[in-house]
């Protein structure tokens, strides 16, 4: 059941109003029979792979929080008698049988995920490769998998870390791992911030309910207007990228920067909508990404549930373990102190964004991808004193408003170059298309070619209408240093009655009029449902 | 203590007020990177051992704060 289905906003109609009338202590049964409706409908045969991952996630938590628990309590009731190295062995020796519980249910939890999202792959491509038939292992990609597998590690690896105290409640943990509008393309949740959240039930809040319904709407309007458009030229191009000279090469990229950011970030307004509509609020996972600064500015802004789960628990995992700050001290009589210091952040780095390009799939372009960013970064930060001194000789006024909007320029075009190993066919189609934008443009003709690639004139000014649209009301949330994006909502809500509602059925009725409807009027899928 | 871990953060990060600022987590002000070049020099610095466990934003949040921690793993 898509987002944009007609069938998701009956679905979401009836579970907000069922959500309302059920009394408030039980209303988190509703939302896990809505998730599991849901699930069921969406996805039917994959079904298993939840339950799975939520009864072993449950039971390993449990365990982990009980020896939490226990640790705690001993220490508590033997205070004085224990020394520090009594305390010390004691800590040892829990964390070990907890190391155990976790390494055996992240195994299987990404055991799963491997199995079925990248093996598969392999396999299929070896069969084809080697015995030259078309294999097919019939393994289907259970919804949302990646994403409730990291949000599961998440859970498991802050109860290692002492951080939360494990659910008691295997029924309302199923709703923590399920939860209907966040389980297909996250945001990816953290316990100690959604849990609670959806346990308690919520009192109706006429401002959390309009809110989340303009959010949804507004999400409609970014994923239907302008990603579902933009897609029509992204994929004639990417598709047939031998056909086209660089000029549309490099439009179809620029394009494919406005798709992927219209249609995630769609998505996550729906997703974010609907949860509000019911007092839930979602972690953000996009903050105007394309107003950073820098790259890593850019990961911090940029699909940010995953961005910080791969800082929290590989990122910080690897720089400040001991291995590598040993290793890291060894390297500074090798590289010098600064480098030396710098040796575990850098291949922190590159593992964390690793990670990142393999979340999207497991071949090669993905790690390019990941590699591309990981390798930026690091560049910069071990060019800083460098780059410090030039700006220094250059005379630059660093806090000058012409060099911040130089900078964001210079970091969209950085990420712009990226996407395209992530969105071409191959790894080589994306070395090609560069290669074809390098190249001067020879046979010219680049006004006729982009009128033939499915966009008509009036397509064109939808799309320019809707960044505008998209560029005004994130530069209003950015100006106010809204945090939680919600200035143009309050905006709206002080306006006088008529206007209000005048705005609101103008963006609907753009909405419908505007937006790019498929056969059976079901919009495109989500690009971001497929990881 | 405290002055010491202020030298140490100034000269990691000069543009942050550290004296005044409370919420060096919450409002995003220290980045990964900081917080690693952070940590390593407080294992040195101190001879304690803040591992990732201990990466709470309430035990960055501010100076005094860290100095808890500090005072903790020393214990």
């Amino acid at each position: 059941m898509a987002f944009t289905s007609f069938n998701f906003l009956v679905f979401v109609a009836i579970v907000v109003a069922a959500y309302y009338v059920t009394p408030i202590k039980g209303r988190w049964m509703t939302l896990l029979a809505a998730s599991y409706a849901f699930y069921l409908i969406s996805s039917p045969k994959t079904f298993i792979f939840v339950i799975f991952t939520t009864i072993i996630t449950f039971l390993g938590g449990r365990y982990i929080g009980m020896q939490n628990d226990a640790q705690k309590a001993y220490l508590a009731e033997h205070k004085d008698e224990l020394t520090r190295d009594d305390k010390k062995a004691l800590k040892a020796e829990v964390q070990k049988r907890k190391r155990k519980m976790v390494a055996l249910i992240l195994i299987a939890n990404f055991g799963v995920l491997a199995v079925l999202k990248y093996f598969k792959t392999y396999i299929e491509m070896a069969a084809a490769a080697f015995g030259g038939v078309e294999m097919d292992l019939g393994l289907l990609i259970p919804l949302g998998i990646s994403f409730y597998t990291f949000q599961t590690a998440a859970y498991i690896l802050d109860l290692y870390r002492g951080k939360i105290s494990h659910d008691t409640n295997i029924a309302k943990f199923a709703l923590f791992v399920s939860f209907f509008p966040q389980i297909v393309q996250g945001p990816i949740a953290r316990h100690d911030q959604l849990a609670a959240q959806l346990y308690e039930g919520h009192k109706f809040s006429y401002e959390n309910f309009t809110f989340g319904m303009q959010l949804i709407l507004w999400g409609f309007f970014k994923k239907l207007i302008i990603a579902d458009r933009v897609a029509i030229l992204v994929n004639q191009v990417f598709d047939n990228y031998t056909d086209y000279a660089g000029g549309v090469v490099f439009v179809a990229l620029l394009f494919y920067t406005i798709q992927i950011y219209t249609d995630f970030s769609g998505g996550i307004d729906i997703a974010r909508g609907v949860a509000q509509m019911m007092g839930i609020q979602l972690s953000h996972n996009f903050m105007r990404p394309y107003f950073s600064d820098s790259l890593s500015e850019f990961w911090r802004r940029w699909h940010m549930s995953l961005s910080f789960w791969t800082r929290d628990y590989i990122f910080y995992s690897i720089a400040l373990s001991k291995f590598f700050g040993k290793l890291g001290k060894n390297m500074r009589s090798v590289l010098g102190d600064r480098v030396g210091k710098l040796v575990p952040v850098i291949i922190a780095q590159y593992a964390t964004f690793i990670t990142i390009g393999l979340w999207h799939g497991a071949e090669f372009k993905y790690v390019a991808y990941g590699l591309y960013n990981g390798t930026v970064i690091i560049l910069a930060l071990l060019l800083e004193p460098y780059f410090k001194k030039a700006i220094e000789k250059l005379h630059i006024n660093e806090k000058a408003k012409s060099w911040k909007v130089f900078q964001m320029v210079r970091t969209f075009f950085i990420v712009v170059f990226g996407r395209m190993f992530a969105k071409a066919t191959s790894f080589g189609a994306a070395l090609y298309m560069y290669g074809a934008i390098l190249r001067p443009d020879m046979g010219g003709g680049f006004s006729e070619t982009i009128m033939t690639l499915g966009l008509t004139n009036i397509d064109f000014a939808i799309i320019l209408f809707g960044c505008i649209v998209c560029f005004v009301v994130s530069v209003i949330q950015e100006r106010a240093g809204d945090n939680d994006c919600t200035t143009v909502r309050k905006k709206l809500a002080e306006t006088a009655l008529p206007i209000r509602w005048a705005i609101l059925l103008l963006a609907f009725a753009c909405v419908l009029v505007l937006g790019v409807y498929g056969p059976g009027y079901d919009a495109a899928a989500f690009i971001y449902r497929g990881f | 203590m405290k002055e010491q871990i202020l030298e140490i953060l100034t000269d990691i990060r000069g543009d942050i007020d550290f004296e005044n600022e409370t919420k060096l987590i919450d409002d995003n002000l220290l980045e990964s990177l900081d917080i690693v070049a952070i940590v390593g020099e407080f294992n040195e610095e101190f001879d304690v051992e803040i591992s990732v466990e201990d990466l709470l934003p309430e035990n960055f949040n501010s100076v005094d704060a860290m100095v808890e921690l500090i005072t903790k793993a020393q214990e």
